[in-house]
Formats: structure tokens, sequence, C-alpha cells
């Protein structure tokens, strides 16, 4: 067993993704703009998928700037363009448009996707703070985040829980989660699907399979019920015993610290 | 085949203020940051750009008070951080932004290659970007079975201005053998009007004949052809030259702290012209540690 003093929130939430994923699993990776953005876009994402290779779903895959299944065994040792050019990877696909079509198509089960606001119903804000033509806060538009949550099978959600990131309702809905809840998502014409799980620092979270809210599923040992609510502006679901979040294994964490990322280049911030 | 090779300066020349540019490359990947610079040297201004994903060069017209509208997927600086310039002149009313998301923005390029007024998606049912975009996000129904999509109108751009590898002066471009494809620089060319590429090297025609499944952008599609080595510095080209973080360190600090008259007087207004700003950017220690050739 670990206590929490044995790892780090970025280690837990790395085991957590990884737990998310499943053997043939083909996963889509983001853009993030530096720092805390870049490890919870990136870094955790990668880490998981190469962790989730080691331990369970070995023949799992991912797409990351344009590299379809670059060799997790070969993670290089910066990402600069030189790096990301060299990277063994089975498919360097002609453009852009061609994943696009792949997404559309359906052909990935997982994303990762992470938002500075989030709100009740999964809906996910990246564009714009205030109002959008005369925003307090201009974000960074929308990238494919909007298409993971329209056509991705299982898009798995990483932010830290913040009061002001987890809002009852987005300024903007950059992706469509499940909208106003129900079947609100089916009757605006969407494909099924929407957001799977939300891993946090300090809690993970699921949606009620009827209503579609926002739900606790459990909390990491580092954290407690009272300090998840109170890091959020909406009250979610509370199941009436709430579980702790499972712990990285000692295995795990020698996986993540000596083979995935031993220079420290995904888990930056 | 004739030739279509002309200088930095005469290439910028043909790109009158107000125009709508599209602009290639990735982020802070391979754009034709030479040919941006070349245009707010000579004063231009006034500009819509419409890319996929934004970065460095709308982030660097933002900062010279040259553009006006930005429509694209992303603006930002990948792993250096936020495009602060932008981000302002939209949080100050002076630039017009509307969000698309990835699929509908190549749809929409992919369009105007095709010659088609406009694009299908059924990715902006309930987003924010069909709500605040009532001009460019139309409803429409399947015919076939009345389900729920949207037009979108094709992505026609008056020039399309796109960094490449090499190209014969015909305007012959080739991708080399190991490249970073993670751009939409085919579709843009193929969706252009009148298309601008300046490319690292012109290679003699014989060169392109070798390989001419390496044309990713043929002859007829091209313009002018403009030889600028290192045209995308401080950005990557892949095969060529990495990205250059301290640069990049220097750009982010003075943009963010709007200061960003500083950089554009010592590296954009300043220098008369590219070899200028190589000299001012780059030592030759520097260049030989970026390369990657």
């Amino acid at each position: 067993m670990t206590s929490p003093s044995d790892y780090s929130l970025n280690e837990l939430m790395v085991v957590a993704a990884a737990r998310e994923l499943r053997d043939g699993d083909l996963i889509f990776i983001g853009v993030g703009t530096a720092g805390r953005a870049f490890t919870l876009a990136c870094g955790i994402p990668i880490a998981a998928a190469r962790l989730a290779q080691e331990t369970h779903a070995p023949n799992l895959a991912i797409y990351w700037n344009n590299l379809l299944s670059p060799d997790l065994q070969q993670i290089p040792e910066k990402l600069t363009q030189r790096y990301l050019t060299s990277w063994p990877t089975a498919a360097q696909l002609h453009n852009c448009s061609e994943k696009n079509d792949m997404l559309q198509k359906g052909r990935f089960q997982v994303s990762f996707d992470s938002a500075p606001q989030i709100d009740r119903f999964g809906n996910l804000n990246i564009t714009a703070i205030g109002d959008y033509r005369h925003p307090t806060r201009r974000l960074i538009g929308a990238l494919a985040q909007t298409d993971h949550f329209a056509y991705v099978e299982r898009p798995l959600i990483l932010t830290d829980l913040k009061k002001r990131s987890f809002v009852e309702k987005v300024d903007f809905i950059t992706s469509v989660g499940y909208l106003d809840g129900g079947t609100s998502r089916a009757d605006a014409g969407l494909r099924p699907g929407g957001p799977s799980r939300v891993i946090t620092d300090k809690a993970i979270f699921g949606f009620d399979d009827e209503t579609k809210e926002m739900t606790v599923l459990s909390v990491h040992a580092s954290s407690s019920v009272d300090e998840v609510l109170a890091e959020m502006s909406f009250t979610p679901r509370l199941p009436d015993e709430v579980p702790e979040t499972v712990a990285p294994s000692a295995e795990e964490l020698r996986l993540i610290r000596e083979v995935i990322d031993p220079r420290r280049i995904l888990l930056i911030a | 085949m004739r030739s279509k090779l002309v200088g930095l300066t005469d290439a910028a020349s043909l790109i009158p203020s107000g125009s709508t540019l599209a602009i290639g490359g990735s982020i802070i990947r391979r754009s034709p940051v030479a040919l941006i610079r070349e245009l707010i040297r000579q004063g231009k201004n006034g500009f819509t750009v419409l890319s996929y994903p934004a970065g460095y060069t709308t982030d660097l017209l933002a900062g010279a008070g040259a553009v006006d509208r930005v429509e694209a997927v992303y603006e930002g600086l990948f792993q250096f951080g936020h495009s602060y310039n932008f981000r302002r002149g939209v949080e100050e009313g002076r630039i017009e932004v509307r969000d698309f998301d990835e699929i509908t923005q190549a749809a929409r390029f992919r369009a105007a290659a095709a010659g088609l007024p406009f694009a299908i998606t059924d990715a902006l049912l309930g987003t924010g970007m069909a709500e605040h975009n009532p001009e460019q996000v139309k409803e429409i129904a399947d015919p076939f079975t009345g389900r729920r999509l949207h037009a979108v109108p094709a992505a026609e751009a008056d020039f399309t201005l796109l960094h490449g590898y090499t190209a014969d002066e015909y305007g012959n471009v080739q991708f080399p053998l190991i490249r970073d494809a993670d751009d939409l620089d085919p579709v843009l060319a193929k969706a252009s009007r009148r298309l601008i590429v300046t490319v690292e090297r012109i290679v003699p025609h014989s060169e392109i004949l070798k390989i001419p499944t390496q044309t990713y952008i043929p002859h007829p599609w091209v313009e002018a052809i403009v030889e600028v080595p290192f045209g995308a510095h401080p950005l990557s080209c892949d095969g060529w030259y990495d990205e250059d973080e301290e640069h990049f360190a220097e750009y982010q600090r003075l943009s963010q702290a709007g200061e960003f008259d500083s950089y554009l007087d010592k590296y954009v207004r300043g220098p008369a012209d590219h070899a200028e700003y190589l000299a001012t950017a780059l030592t030759p220690a520097r260049l030989l540690e970026l390369s990657v050739r």
C-alpha cells in the first residue's frame, strides 16, 4: 500500500487516467499551452497511455501532433520539433484533414481534454470568459475539443478542481457535453457520446445515467468531500458513501518514474 | 512552365492592406514568418487572417496592429504560452474573432479547394461557435433524412501564404522524405486563389523530377516562389531547423509585458531585410545549434 506522501498528484492522475484506458483503444491527445496546461493536455495523457500499455492495454495506440501510433517505448528526450519529427511512428498522415476524417468517422475511442471552465453537465469552455464578442479573458479557441465531444466514444477530462473552473454554466460552449442534462444532447441533434470521466487533482467524477449531472465517483486520499465541494461553484451528485480513489501501486510509481518519464519532460508542472 | 521566382520584398508588395490572408504552418512550426515580417515592414495592415491553428504569425501581426479579424481553430504558442498580443487585441476590442473547431475549419478549406460555396458539418450543433456566429453558421437539414446540420462558407482568401522546404523556380514545392505533417498546408495550397510560397531552398528542376510524388504543391497553383533560408525562424522548419526557444522567451517576455514595440523595432522594422534580420536574431553559432540537417 502507498500513502499520499509516496506519490504526487500528477502521478495519481496518470494512474487514474490509465485505468480508464482499454486494450485496443485509439486515443487522441491534443495541444497544451505551456506549464500546467501542457501537463494536463499532453504530459499526463501520454504517460497514462504508456502506463496502460505496460499494465493492461498493450495494444492501445495514441495520436499526437499528427503522429499516429508513435512508439511509446521511445518517448524522446525533448519535445521540440526535431525530436517530434524523428520520433518512430507507424504513420504521419498526409495532412491534418486525414485525422479530422478519422475523428468524424468515429475511429477514436478516447480523447483527453482539459479546460479552464467546465459545468455541471460536462460542457467545456476553452474559448472566452465573459461575453464572447467582448471577453474579459480571451482563451485559446476550440482546437479539436469540440470534435472530441461530438465524435469520440469516451472523452476523458483532465483538469484541476477550482471554484472558478467548475461553474454552474460555462460562459461559452466550446465542447458540448450533456448540454442541459437529460436527453438535451440528443435533442440538439448530436450523435450519442459525451464525456466519460472528469479526473482532477482532488476527485474523480462521472455523469449520472439519467440526469447527466456530474457525480462524485471517488475522492483522493489527500483530499476530502468537504474540500471537493468547496472547490466547486455547483453541488455535484454525491453517493451516500464516497469511496477513496485507488492509490497508485508501488509498481505503477516505479514505471512512471523510471521507465515512462525519467527526464521529467511530461509531468513538468 | 515559366519562372515564378521573386524576391521577398516584391512578393510582399503583391499583397495590399486589407487583404484576407490564409496563413499556413502550425502554431510554432513552418509558417512564412519572414514574409509576414516583410508585410509589417512595408506598413501593411487591416488584414483578415484565415488559419487552421493560428499561432506565431497571427500574434506577430496582432502585435503590429495589422490584423482586424481572425477565423481559426486556435490562437496560442503551444508550449511557449499564450498569444499575448492577439489576446490583448481581442479583449480591447481591436480584433474581431470567429472560432471554428478543427473539423469545420478544415472542411471550409476543403470546400474552397473543391470550388464549392460551403461545407457541411455536424460538429457545431449546440456550440457557442454556432450561437455566436449566425452570419457564418447556418442551420440546414439533411435533404435525405431531415437531420439537423450546419452549412459554413468556404474559406476563401485573397492570398495564401505558405512556407515550404524546397522548390524549383517554377513553383513545384516538395516535401522532404521525413517530415512532420501536422498542418493543413496541402489543403490550403489547393484552396488558394493567389498563392505565395517561401521555401528554404530553390533547387534545380532536375531535382524535382527525381521523386515527383514528393511534390505537394504543383506549379499551376503557385503565383510566386521565394527563396528564404531560415524563413520560418524563430519557428521550426521540420527537417531543417528547430524552434528557437531563446528567441521565443524574449518574444513572450516583451509581448506579455506590453513592450512589443521594442521587439518590432529590433527585429522587424529595424532590419532592412531578411539578411539583416538573421544577423540581428542569430549568431553563426546559434544557427548551427538550431540546424538539424
